[in-house]
């Protein structure tokens, strides 16, 4: 595949030397040194292929390389190292080549580690990501459950295609999730909606830590989740790739296939994703009704106008089904208690199927974007954006007399975003970015349920205004910025005492944002950053206007209409570096703390209905705080073996009641030992990889702020083999992965289905990747 | 000519978008047609001899929110068989619609279970459906001494109407959705 990072592009210097003979030449030499890009130092042992050639060489132990006996020509070049992404490049050799191949580190330690301050992106944030390689060695897994592996990440869910991110403990619409630039929109109302995007589009997924909410729209009080989709390579060469695996559990199979060209005229890329899994199973059992399928697709197309206009269209269409755990539909509070003392859930069949029925998901989300960038002078530039998106969603539920067919829900939302963004790069280092943002989000209820709807319909339009500065030192840079957000949401909602009748209600908001932050080079191997950030969340619909029984929580909801925005201010504080290039430590301490937390919270109240007894819940507010660090360490114990350990540690506390918060994840110790192997046989970048994850039990809970205790803390064993292959113009890449090794029953207090069943157990994932 | 300040255009500029989308109201949101919720339980008890029909009736008339339902219990006779048959009904709609009759078409799929306190009455199944299993739609139910107590009646959707003691009315076993679960006081003089 054809993985050009940002930085691969910036960084990746092909020098070559004239030379005023143009005849064929067939004693030219490619040579070379290959480095890692953040830290400058030399890879030894990464291996160089020539594709036309059908042949290669290895970098030495200082990372020098040199191909003698070369024609001259248009070649393809292949770098690869384990633990980096591999590296492509397109070089015409018309004389003796001299490359300096620059490779991205996959880990996440290791990255970024200096500081750039000429040009490029230059950050104070606590950033981490994932990259094409990645992301392509985890081809089976959803956008959450792929971020898992960033420290401070984790996954909040119900059953395993259900998962959304989580942050630093926040998620949802305290997160923002930007989609190729464009903040995701679409129904973020519970734990129970993932974000409807495709991970195998994205090039590179950025996890921003600090508070990166001044520059994108959408609501975030804190971080900030980028979706990257790929560059389109620079090659007039058609190249395509795809990407196959299967997983044992829950027998799922899928498939992506890529293919791209850069031609004169315009450069284009299409990608599709098919996906299908049945039944997951447990250490025990079969988890009933918990398959999923997936149809993706997106398009891509860049155009060069001249040497100051460029534009890129893209559009992207997702496409999913997910089946809910049978056993979890439940009718009241009753049920409830009776599914928490059962050992195996209602409904659990002895045979695996495929088949999905009620309850189940069914969601589209589309997305074309049209982007302008106009370079106004060498340094400064002007981008403008429209960005449109269309979602709908349906949730079916058990109903009575064939209404099963029919949605208990259907939403469909429309939005219309348009930005201009200017970016200046003014004497003495000083960079100025600024922009205006405009979304108009309409959402309605389709009529087809039958049921009152939970969330009313409504047209919100956010307004957004921000300037961000930074400068750049020798050591040190610094950033400071502002954001402006006006809201205005119209919204009509129906009556729900008798008669019914429309009720309309008009929110309007006004925010303001700060944000300002340090990074400091403090020795060549030491970098510490800091960051503080002022951001404010609107409350969403559902927690103003929400009411009605929740069936799969057993409850009724009630919004409030005079909650008032959440302010908050989060600090980040990180140090990164190395010991003698060894041993590789990162840590991040944050602290939050949030005004006018806006929660669930159960009451006093029982409410009385046909189906029995329920416990009301109210949305609340109190001032929170949220704190914790991350630490992550890496070291080098010979050329071939290396070790990794990460701890996660946080915890949420309600300051007014003095309680703890809920839904905070438990804290977690990961530590993977990985030994590899350069080149054995017809294989090459051999990779074994032992890894084990704890997460410790949440304790930080009373007995009373939940239905059942939090489940046990576990442990789960992990394998993976992955090796590559040359097969004439073919690049091979295969993965074996286990998760669950020794099949442990466990339950994880932020899966919802844990009230009901066990987690999955034991899987074992092929993958496959090609390209050409 | 004067230089207009951006800062005064930007707040402008502003006031005129607030200004506009004010008027950007939702549609009327089509009120759905709330066929599936069920308003009203009726029980309906005649005595198998001399005596009283009585009438236990929960009712609810806007749903699950809004105003809290009104029930009412009833006063049986000792030493009686009364031949009880239950009545569904979502008065939401005009005319009430008899959701009785879609328990009836789905009978497999459902079934009433009946659970007195403290034993002061027994309740026995009086029909059947295509699999042989018993529905509760209509029952028959004994009193015996005095006492006060309660009578609580759960439609489980979709149960497992094999499992053990589930076709004599035992609850425990039956898994599947509470539809209802209504709790009426009862008092047997």
């Amino acid at each position: 595949m054809w993985k050009f990072s940002k930085y691969a592009v910036v960084c990746s210097v092909i020098l070559i030397l004239p030379v005023l003979t143009y005849a064929q030449n067939c004693n030219l030499t490619i040579s070379g040194v290959v480095k890692d890009v953040s830290t400058e130092a030399p890879i030894s042992y990464a291996n160089l292929f020539v594709k036309e050639l059908q042949s290669g060489g290895v970098s030495d132990s200082l990372g020098f390389f040199q191909m003698q006996n070369i024609c001259a020509g248009n070649y393809h070049v292949s770098i690869s190292h384990i633990g980096f992404e591999t590296q492509e490049l397109f070089v015409n050799i018309s004389a003796d080549t001299t490359i300096t191949v620059r490779l991205d580190y996959n880990s996440q330690l290791l990255h970024e580690a200096a500081i750039t301050v000429q040009g490029g992106t230059v950050t104070t944030q606590e950033t981490q990501f994932l990259n094409s390689e990645s992301i392509s060695q985890n081809s089976d897994k959803n956008l959450a459950t792929l971020l898992e592996s960033i420290s401070g990440v984790r996954t909040i869910k119900n059953g395993s295609g259900i998962a959304k991110p989580m942050v630093h403990g926040l998620y949802g619409n305290r997160l923002a999730i930007l989609n190729n630039g464009v903040a995701q929109s679409g129904q973020q109302w519970g734990v129970d909606h993932s974000p409807e995007i495709d991970p195998l589009v994205a090039n590179r997924i950025t996890v921003i830590q600090g508070v990166g909410t001044l520059e994108y729209q959408g609501s975030s009080l804190g971080s900030v989740i980028l979706v990257e989709p790929n560059k389109i390579y620079q090659d007039p060469h058609l190249h395509a790739e795809s990407r196959y695996f299967f997983e044992s559990n829950g027998l799922g199979n899928g498939i992506n296939f890529e293919m791209q060209q850069y031609t004169k005229a315009v450069g284009w890329r299409a990608i599709g994703t098919l996906k299908k899994s049945g039944d997951n199973r447990t250490s025990k059992y079969y988890l009933r009704n918990t398959g999923n399928q997936e149809a993706n697709i997106a398009l891509q197309f860049e155009k060069v106008w001249n040497k100051w206009w460029q534009s890129d269209l893209y559009f992207s269409s997702f496409n999913a089904e997910f089946g809910v755990l049978r056993g979890s539909h439940i009718g009241n509070l009753t049920d409830l208690e009776e599914a928490f003392e059962r050992d195996v859930p209602f409904y659990t069949q002895d045979e695996f199927s495929y088949a999905i029925s009620s309850p189940s998901q069914k969601v589209n989300h589309h997305l074309l974007k049209f982007h302008n960038k106009f370079s106004i002078s060498e340094k400064q530039s002007l981008e403008i954006t429209y960005a449109g998106q269309y979602n709908l969603r349906k949730e079916l539920d058990v109903r009575r007399s064939g209404r099963s067919d029919k949605p208990a829900l259907s939403l469909r939302q429309v939005s219309n975003f348009a930005e201009a963004k200017y970016q200046n790069y003014l004497p003495n280092n000083w960079k100025l970015k600024s922009g205006i943002q405009l979304n108009r989000v309409d959402n309605t209820n389709l009529p087809e349920t039958g049921i009152l709807p939970l969330i009313p319909d409504y047209i919100a339009y956010e307004y957004g205004v921000y300037a961000i500065a930074s400068k750049g030192f020798e050591h040190t840079v610094i950033e400071f910025g502002g954001r402006y957000d006006y809201e205005i949401r119209n919204v009509a909602a129906i009556s729900t005492t008798l008669p019914r009748e429309i009720i309309r209600y008009q929110n309007e908001y006004n925010n303001l944002g700060f944000m300002a932050g340090i990074a400091h080079e403090l020795s060549k191997n030491w970098q510490t950053t800091f960051n503080i950030g002022y951001a404010a969340r609107n409350p969403e619909l559902n927690e103003l206007y929400s009411n009605g029984l929740h069936q799969g929580v057993g409850g009724i909801e009630e919004g409030d209409p005079t909650l008032s925005k959440e302010t908050s201010i989060k600090n980040t504080l990180s140090l990164i570096g190395n010991m003698r290039g060894k041993l590789f430590v990162e840590g991040l301490v944050y602290y939050q703390k949030i005004d006018n937390y806006i929660f669930l919270t159960p009451q006093d109240e029982i409410r009385l209905t046909i189906r029995g007894a329920f416990p009301v819940f109210k949305y609340q507010q109190t001032n929170a705080q949220l704190y914790g660090f991350d630490l992550a360490a890496n070291y080098q114990i010979s050329e071939r073996l290396n070790i990794t350990g990460k701890y996660s540690f946080i915890k949420g506390y309600d300051v007014s009641n003095d309680l703890p918060l809920v839904y905070m994840p438990s804290n977690n110790l990961y530590s993977a030992l990985s030994y590899q192997i350069p080149k054995v046989g017809m294989f090459y970048n051999l990779g074994f990889q032992v890894n084990g994850n704890y997460v410790f039990e949440q304790k930080n809970l009373h007995a009373f702020q939940d239905f059942v205790a939090p489940p046990a803390s576990y442990f789960l064993l992990g394998l993976k083999v992955s090796a590559e292959k040359q097969l004439r113009k073919w690049r091979l890449n295969t993965f074996i992965r286990i998760e669950n090794l020794l099949n442990e029953t466990y339950r994880d207090y932020l899966n919802r289905q844990r009230y009901f069943a066990d987690d999955m157990g034991f899987n074992l994932i092929v993958g496959i990747n090609t390209s050409f | 000519m004067k230089k207009i300040n951006p800062l005064l255009l930007l707040g402008m500029f502003s006031m005129l978008f607030a200004f506009a989308c004010k008027k950007d109201e939702p549609e009327d949101p089509i009120i759905p047609n709330e066929e599936e919720v069920i308003t009203t339980l009726i029980l309906t008890l005649n005595p198998d001899g001399p005596g009283n029909p009585v009438v236990l009736t929960f009712e609810d008339l806007d749903g699950d929110g809004g105003i809290a339902p009104t029930i009412s219990g009833g006063v049986l006779d000792t030493n009686t068989t009364y031949n009880g048959s239950l009545e569904l009904l979502n008065e939401l709609e005009n005319p009430a619609q008899d959701i009785t009759e879609e328990i009836e078409e789905e009978a497999v799929d459902h079934q009433f279970f009946f659970q007195p306190s403290d034993n002061i009455l027994s309740v026995a199944y009086d029909d059947m459906d295509a699999n042989g299993n018993p529905i509760g739609i209509s029952t028959i139910l004994t009193t015996t001494e005095a006492g006060i107590g309660t009578l609580t009646i759960t439609l489980r959707h979709e149960p497992n109407k094999e499992a053990p003691g589930v076709s004599t009315g035992d609850i425990t076993n039956a898994g599947g959705e509470t539809d209802i679960e209504v709790t009426f006081n009862v008092e047997v003089q």
